[in-house]
């Protein structure tokens, strides 16, 4: 049984011409950590907000196709049953926190479906140190940092104990420490407890380091789905799809361009850097008399 | 703006530690017994009790003065007028035709007075000795359908957000030049617009992410709920709420039943 | 960490910032003593973490908030002496959020406000106007409502709507953030030309790879302060400087100095920089 299950899935919002998706599919395993990348209107955020049923029941409009999120049919569950098989998190920080503490905002999903005292308590300790916010419990949400606030926002959506989060642009008011910080997150829920971590972003840079799969969007389409090497090697591809490539992918296309027999391909600086020394020594063997 | 909601001062003192719910009923039960008392010294013995109340809340001099500058304001304008509309009873003190002074008419003033001065004294003691969390959370507990209390504490919680992105927004238009404080009322009133629009069309870009956010997270999926949060009440609640509630029932006896005149 | 003042100092200065400190309300000091000359014509960027000041610092600059201590003049007068309302005419600053501007029913009324509020003749307003719209791409939406635009057009409609204002000094406060990679491009061509015609940029971000492709000039501020002036060059060999002050290198600068040992400069700051020097360094790649 698979996270997320599109098949041929069309949408097309309510008083919209243009289809949001088109044609979609797409598959997201158990623990995969899954990109999103694609310009502002490729549908990206539309797919964060079918993966856990705001679409269509939340926003409204015309969906055709299978999508199946656990195994259960999007069109026959609430948004309400599938609250807690999946946690979503906006990129605005300041919308999604509505409470006037952390620990009543955490606290928040849970108490909606009646969970015992105790164990609320003990799922808002679990979640806030999971986000490393532990301790913040009485603080206002006014008075986080930006990084902070999507922290507790990720807490919040963990209380519900989901199998699966999906993030739709989380990293865009933070600056980078906050992104950072953002990211090591989401990396030790994914490994340390299994999470299936589903991101839409704008900059390659982190999907090519952390992500198991990377999808690239365009128009309401998936054009190219698979693994991040394979996917975000081609920095001219990337830029016509309005896609930010990972900086050290310009360097290893204009080498592939220069040099002859250069056939490295790297994403990451730790790959660049290996790729680059594994070339120097190859080439000064290469060059001994 | 937000100072007039937010009087909250933390401290430790048994006023900020008892149950927001008996705070409330206290404040009930002050303000009733403020005015249903007409005796003068009567209204000054409590008048003199509220005052040790904010002093044993360790409230800031500073803070208190702000909060009652209008307060003392209306009080003077009272004092000031009640006499002149109230020219009945004996003796008079002064009398320039129409206008005639007397002694209960200055009485009567003053009482008035200082009524209000308990009246806003009792919640005053309840504001700045009760955060916003806990007076939601008491209102819910006492019966507060709990819709209600989650608007209320939402409007309360996004007060500052809103003061911020109104100031926020009151710079970006003075960037383009836009004066606020001059011109004539025409002007001033479109000037108001790029400051309201830029405002409601943020705050309903909100409301929307907001709801996809509570409906994410199961609101309204069960009729029950639990809440994390608990007010327990300790002896010492049971005991101020007695007090509170024999404060009021006492006199309002007394001078109801037994016309005993208070 | 002494600063590098970039060369052709004798240009005249714009914005002069002595001795500058600032204080919140709420107590919070949030410049500690910045002084800094900007001169006409420069493509400055002024980077740092959340906190650092700089957006304080830049609110300084066009009047919305007035020193503490210290003195702001601008092109030799003093801020104290001017309202907003007449800095606005010198200097136009872009806000990050472009929704707490637009207003107007059409992209062409709002970008005639700034103007109108400047008090210009209408024939000059609908000539800054008309050049702000086609320098930021606009013409083809320009009777469409701002708020039916996409993210990017409104990032657009909001600075051609300080351009139309004609100022000496353009101040954009984080210009490409939540912008895809055409948008930003797009907007940031739009800069560099502003640029050439003789306006004097400066740019607030924390996007290490926009500052190393478009400015000419880097200032890091890190509470409160600044901590290094120099040209992108000088601001990139110092890495730990950077992650100090809450900064991430961009990618290729990492990755230069990792290759130092392969005769890879530390003050790369493009791939194609970087691909020259392996290409070039020791000979070992030819």
């Amino acid at each position: 049984m698979r996270a997320l299950d599109l098949r041929n899935v069309r949408f097309r919002y309510r008083g919209s011409e243009a289809a949001a998706l088109d044609n979609v599919s797409l598959e997201v395993e158990k623990g995969e950590f899954v990109t999103l990348l694609g310009s502002n209107g490729s549908g990206k955020s539309t797919i964060c907000m079918l993966s856990n049923g705001l679409i269509p029941h939340a926003l409204p409009g015309d969906l055709q196709g299978k999508t199946e999120i656990f195994g259960f049919d999007v069109k026959e569950h609430s948004v309400a049953e599938f609250s807690t098989k999946v946690g979503i998190v906006f990129q605005e920080p300041e919308s999604q926190l509505f409470c006037m503490s952390v620990e009543e905002e955490v606290a928040f999903g849970p108490e909606n479906l009646a969970v015992p005292r105790e164990e609320l308590r003990e799922r808002v300790e679990w979640a806030l140190e999971l986000v490393g916010m532990k301790g913040y419990n009485d603080r206002s949400p006014f008075s986080l940092s930006g990084g902070q606030k999507q922290r507790v926002a990720i807490a919040a959506a963990l209380s519900m104990r989901p199998a699966m989060l999906v993030l739709d642009e989380p990293a865009y008011a933070l600056d980078p420490v906050g992104r950072v910080e953002l990211y090591q997150v989401l990396i030790e829920l994914k490994e340390q407890h299994g999470m299936t971590v589903l991101l839409a972003e704008c900059d390659s840079e982190e999907a090519a380091k952390y992500s198991d799969k990377v999808a690239l969007m365009k128009d309401g389409r998936v054009v190219s789905f698979g693994k991040p090497r394979d996917v975000l090697g081609d920095p001219e591809r990337l830029r016509s799809l309005g896609i930010m490539p990972p900086q050290v992918s310009e360097v290893s296309a204009l080498l592939k361009e220069r040099l002859d027999g250069s056939y490295f391909s790297f994403i990451s600086v730790d790959e660049a850097e290996r790729s680059i020394n594994e070339m120097f020594t190859n080439r000064k063997r290469g060059s001994k008399p | 703006m937000t100072a007039f909601i937010d009087l909250y001062t933390e401290s430790g003192t048994f006023l900020h530690r008892m149950d927001p719910r008996v705070k409330i009923v206290a404040v009930a039960t002050l303000s009733l017994l403020a005015l249903i008392m007409s005796h003068l010294v009567y209204l000054l013995v409590l008048t003199a009790v509220m005052v040790v109340l904010i002093l044993l809340g360790r409230a800031s001099f500073q803070k208190t003065m702000l909060a009652f500058s209008y307060v003392f304001r209306v009080m003077a304008l009272i004092v000031v007028l009640w006499p002149i509309f109230n020219p009945g009873g004996t003796p008079v003190l002064f009398e320039l035709g129409p206008i005639r002074i007397t002694e209960p008419g200055i009485m009567a003033g003053i009482a008035t007075a200082v009524r209000i001065f308990c009246l806003a004294a009792s919640w005053y003691l309840l504001m700045f000795t009760t955060s916003q969390r806990d007076l939601v959370c008491g209102l819910v507990k006492m019966g507060l359908r709990f819709d209600f209390g989650l608007s209320l504490a939402m409007a309360l919680r996004f007060l500052p957000t809103f003061s911020a992105i109104v100031e926020s927004i009151k710079d970006a238009q003075r960037a383009r030049g836009m004066e606020l404080d001059k011109g004539n009322l025409r002007k001033r009133a479109r000037d108001y617009v790029a400051v309201l629009v830029p405002t409601i069309i943020t705050a309903l870009k909100m409301a929307d992410m907001l709801s996809l956010a509570l409906q994410s997270r199961a609101y309204g999926a069960r009729s029950d709920r639990t809440y994390v949060r608990e007010l327990k009440m300790l002896a010492g609640d049971y005991v101020a709420l007695s007090i509170a509630v024999a404060v009021f029932a006492i006199p309002a006896t007394a001078k109801y039943i037994f016309s005993i005149p208070l | 960490m002494i600063p590098r003042v970039p060369p052709s100092a004798n240009q005249d200065k714009i914005i002069s910032v002595h001795g500058v400190k600032f204080v919140y309300n709420g107590g919070v000091q949030a410049l500690a003593g910045i002084d800094i000359d900007i001169r006409r014509g420069d493509y400055l960027a002024i980077v740092g973490g959340n906190g650092s000041g700089k957006t304080t610092l830049a609110k300084n600059m066009n009047g919305l908030l007035r020193p503490t201590n210290g003195s702001v003049t601008i092109n030799g007068v003093s801020t104290s002496e001017q309202t907003v309302a007449e800095l606005a005419k010198v200097i136009g600053y872009a806000f990050q959020n472009p929704d707490h501007q637009l207003f107007c029913s059409s992209v062409v009324e709002e970008v005639r406000f700034g103007p109108l509020n400047l008090g210009y003749p209408e024939a000059e307003v609908a000539k800054k106007t008309e050049m702000s719209i086609e320098a930021m791409g606009l013409s083809s939406v320009k009777d469409q409502p701002p708020f039916s635009l996409t993210l990017g057009e409104r990032r657009r409609v909001s600075i051609a709507s300080v351009m139309a204002m004609d100022p000496q000094v353009f101040i954009l406060d984080e210009p490409t953030t939540g912008l895809d990679a055409r948008e930003t491009d797009d907007l940031m061509e739009g800069v560099d030309r502003l640029n050439l015609d003789g306006r004097t940029v400066v740019l607030i971000t924390h996007d290490m790879k926009l500052v190393a492709k478009h400015a000419k000039r880097v200032v890091v501020m890190s509470e409160g302060r600044i901590v290094l002036d120099s040209d992108p060059r000088g601001v990139f060999t110092d890495l730990e400087l950077l992650l100090r002050s809450k900064l991430i290198p961009p990618p290729v600068a990492q990755l230069a100095h990792r290759l130092s040992s392969l005769g890879v400069p530390r003050d790369v700051i493009s791939p194609e920089e970087l691909v020259f020097h392996l290409m070039s360094g020791r000979g070992a790649l030819e």
